[in-house]
């Protein structure tokens, strides 16, 4: 019977769909290999971290150029598209530190460390501290306070590029989920709209035909809007707080009512075939689909608008 | 006997004119508010640790808070409030500025902050705070009128709705002087 269910054509062409709709939601996966980072640490002739040293990245192509400052550790990241740049360290009481050539693109950032030497830029002008003459603004003064005044702890000064590139990890896995279930609720919607006219006393097959394609076109588009949340990454440490725990306990209905909605269908759909009325443990397949599509609409809901 | 006087007063006017006095951050909010078409969300901290050092008449303060210390009431939007402002390479939210000594006793001061936030620095020019103080410590309260594209922060977005741009934080915090 599943197989009457898998060579149905309709079901075939809604496949397609499906990897059509992929290509479209996943460009930013493919863009990927369009773009790249390079990140690095800035530091003294004693290797100790230059911070708010500029970093200036200018294509050798376009011409485009992208700055970013370094932070409390010396560390910076810029993410740029892929191509050949020249990369320019500038920091006050510092020389200029120009390194010609930095390949970007791929998955591999590429690090590129600044080692910079005490004294005046070789261009003679005063490095861009982004510091404008304010009326009270802070001062490099020696009496000013620093952060090792403040009593933070390592880990909370401390920079780490490992756990950042795991965020951003998540992150993007976790925008293709929240795209792809947006999608997922289209076909949901629709099958359940046509599950009544499939299951009635109608002996004609099309509307049965389009709902169990469309059934089946939703099991494929929850099947990868799941993938990307099981398998985006953990972040060690957090502990779980607000909607996130609702959207994730729905998971635990409407992901079993995904696999059994479907399972009764196909009971169902073959029953009907054979001129019978639905019966058996099938009969509950129509209760299952409302409750399972009940909870992803509410999983939805939970993490989109606040109640 | 003259000469005594003179080196005594001397002695007793020194660290008036010369030495040092410092101020701590005993308690603060930070709060950062996000505006979405369908949501309105704050973070909150409490995690800001700042000191001033006083010297010829004028205070040198900075404070930092750890960008994690940001607490939204929901785990999610906290992580990804991290990612976005890449809060694990950069974990610290400094502020920097400098008034003179006298502004202590005003009920309204000016200040011009240096914020060094996501990797960038950007400068507020005179964002006025209103101080209050009572029983020996000065409370401070103001908002920070802050951007996302100040600190070239990408702008989050919701089923594929983006935040605004504007992210003001307001800011309640009480120093006292050591």
């Amino acid at each position: 019977m599943l197989r009457n269910w898998s060579c149905n054509p309709l079901a075939a062409y809604l496949r397609f769909l499906v990897i059509c709709l992929l290509l479209q939601v996943t460009p930013s996966l493919l863009a990927q290999t369009s773009s790249g980072v390079v990140r690095g640490t800035v530091s003294d002739e004693s290797g100790k971290a230059v911070a708010n040293a500029a970093v200036t990245a200018t294509s050798t192509d376009t011409g485009q150029k992208q700055t970013a400052n370094t932070g409390p550790e010396g560390t910076y990241q810029l993410d740029l598209p892929a191509g050949n740049y020249r990369l320019k360290f500038e920091a006050a009481g510092f020389k200029t530190l120009e390194i010609s050539s930095a390949m970007v693109g791929g998955t591999v950032p590429e690090v590129v460390d600044g080692k910079l030497e005490r004294g005046e830029p070789v261009n003679g002008n005063p490095a861009p501290a982004q510091q404008e003459n304010l009326p009270n603004a802070p001062s490099s003064s020696t009496t000013a306070p620093s952060l090792s005044d403040l009593g933070l702890s390592p880990e909370q000064t401390q920079g780490n590029a490992r756990e950042q590139a795991l965020l951003d990890k998540r992150t993007h896995m976790l925008k293709i989920h929240q795209r792809m279930g947006l999608i997922t609720t289209i076909p949901l919607i629709a099958t359940v709209i046509l599950g009544p006219g499939a299951g009635g006393k109608s002996e004609g097959t099309a509307t049965r035909d389009l709902h169990v394609a469309l059934g089946s076109l939703t099991g494929d588009l929850y099947g990868i809007t799941a993938y990307y949340a099981i398998r985006a990454p953990r972040i060690p440490g957090t502990k779980k707080r607000g909607p996130i725990k609702f959207h994730e306990a729905m998971a635990w209905i409407h992901g079993p009512g995904m696999i059994l909605t479907p399972i009764l269908g196909a009971m169902a759909f073959s029953q009907k075939n054979n001129g019978e009325k639905v019966h058996g443990i099938a009969q509950a397949h129509g209760p299952v689909a409302i409750v399972t599509a009940g909870a992803f609409g509410a999983a939805l809901l939970s993490v989109s608008v606040k109640f | 006997m003259n000469k005594r006087i003179l080196i005594v007063f001397l002695l007793v006017s020194l660290p008036a004119f010369g030495a040092d006095s410092e101020w701590v951050l005993q308690q603060s909010t930070l709060t950062y508010h996000v505006s979405h078409p369908l949501h309105q969300s704050e973070g909150v901290s409490h995690g800001a640790k700042g000191k001033g050092v006083c010297h010829a008449g004028q205070c040198e303060f900075l404070i930092a808070v750890p960008v994690k210390s940001f607490d939204s009431g929901d785990s999610n939007r906290d992580l990804h409030m991290i990612q976005v402002t890449r809060g694990a390479e950069f974990p610290l939210v400094t502020v920097r500025t400098r008034l003179p000594e006298s502004d202590a006793t005003a009920s309204t001061i000016n200040a011009d902050l240096e914020i060094q936030f996501a990797g960038q620095t950007a400068q507020y020019k005179q964002v006025p705070f209103k101080l209050e103080t009572k029983g020996g410590e000065t409370h401070i309260t103001g908002a920070i009128p802050a951007t996302l594209t100040d600190f070239k922060i990408d702008p989050p977005s919701l089923l594929t709705m983006p935040v605004k741009n504007d992210i003001p934080i307001r800011v309640d915090m009480s120093w006292r002087p050591q």
